[in-house]
């Protein structure tokens, strides 16, 4: 139901947010981050909440790079036909 | 195959749908197996292309965007326009000198939202400008979200950390993979430990080279 009257609150206040209203996000927000698995019940200020989200994305997307360097040495090194694709393709899923 | 095609299809009419409803919570795809396999079958295309688009010598450092680049793009078109951020990844890959756009946190813009904090005395505004700062943090972090409203900017956030992490575990996931049959012996050895659950692929194409220290 909050999340009806929020949408609604939206769309009338749009430079005015209520509190409720980023409680709401924010608690949303807490639930993805890793942080939650060892704290969930606690109520953390969303300002942490931001601060951590901020510094999971940093550390996925630096996860990505460090990834994405290793492929491409990888791809440089193997030489891949497309029947190893397809052998590829069937062990990713 | 078929699925790639059939997605840009959708694409095209979720685009549409997707600026009407984009508050519509569709947040819990990126965690299913099958987003995971779409996901994984676009990046494998799309890394052969970066392979064999480029012919340079192989510690190149502009390999490594590239396949960066490939794999946020590959991960943006599995978003179906849903969300800005997927949107903005494609639309700012065409023009390659905005590449840094995407992940600079500068720490010195915060200041000036510092003086508003400052200046003033409610103490309520002054939470909400701790908030508003940070956020902007935030929307700098997230593709194309630098001037979204609050909540907005919660849900794209959301939705691009959900995605992050499923790119991330496909891209380990292909990088084990590839280790183990590429080269044979070139296998790095801290690479099963990254945390990866292995995919059972340890029947081995491979020459059964067991170089690869086992998951700790």
């Amino acid at each position: 139901m909050s999340s009806r009257r929020s949408r609604s609150r939206r769309s009338s206040n749009s430079s005015r947010i209520t509190e409720e209203q980023i409680v709401e996000l924010v608690s949303k927000l807490q639930d993805l981050l890793p942080e939650a698995r060892s704290r969930n019940s606690e109520r953390v200020s969303a300002s942490r909440v931001l601060q951590d989200t901020c510094n999971y994305i940093r550390d996925l997307q630096q996860e990505v790079d460090d990834l994405s360097e290793r492929l491409a040495d990888l791809l440089a090194t193997t030489d891949m036909t497309s029947a190893q694709a397809a052998i590829i393709r069937s062990l990713l899923m | 195959m078929e699925a790639e095609s059939s997605t840009s299809n959708q694409q095209r009419k979720r685009k549409r749908s997707a600026s009407e409803t984009s508050e519509k919570p569709k947040q819990s795809t990126w965690r299913t197996d099958k987003e995971h396999r779409l996901y994984s079958s676009k990046l494998l295309e799309a890394l052969r292309r970066v392979r064999s688009g480029s012919g340079s010598p192989r510690t190149d450092p502009p390999r490594s965007r590239a396949v960066r680049e490939a794999a946020d793009r590959a991960l943006a078109i599995s978003a179906r326009g849903r969300t800005r951020w997927s949107r903005a990844i494609l639309s700012s890959r065409s023009i390659k000198l905005k590449s840094n756009r995407i992940r600079v946190p500068c720490p010195a813009r915060p200041k000036r939202t510092e003086l508003e904090r400052i200046q003033s005395a409610d103490q309520e505004k002054k939470k909400s400008v701790v908030l508003q700062s940070k956020a902007k943090v935030l929307g700098r972090l997230v593709p194309g979200c630098k001037k979204l409203s609050f909540p907005t900017l919660l849900d794209e956030a959301s939705d691009y950390i959900k995605a992050l992490e499923m790119q991330v575990k496909a891209m380990s996931a292909l990088t084990e993979i590839l280790s183990m049959i590429g080269g044979g012996t070139e296998v790095a050895p801290g690479m099963a430990q990254e945390g990866v659950s292995s995919t059972g692929a340890g029947t081995s194409t491979s020459t059964g080279t067991d170089s690869m220290p086992p998951p700790a």
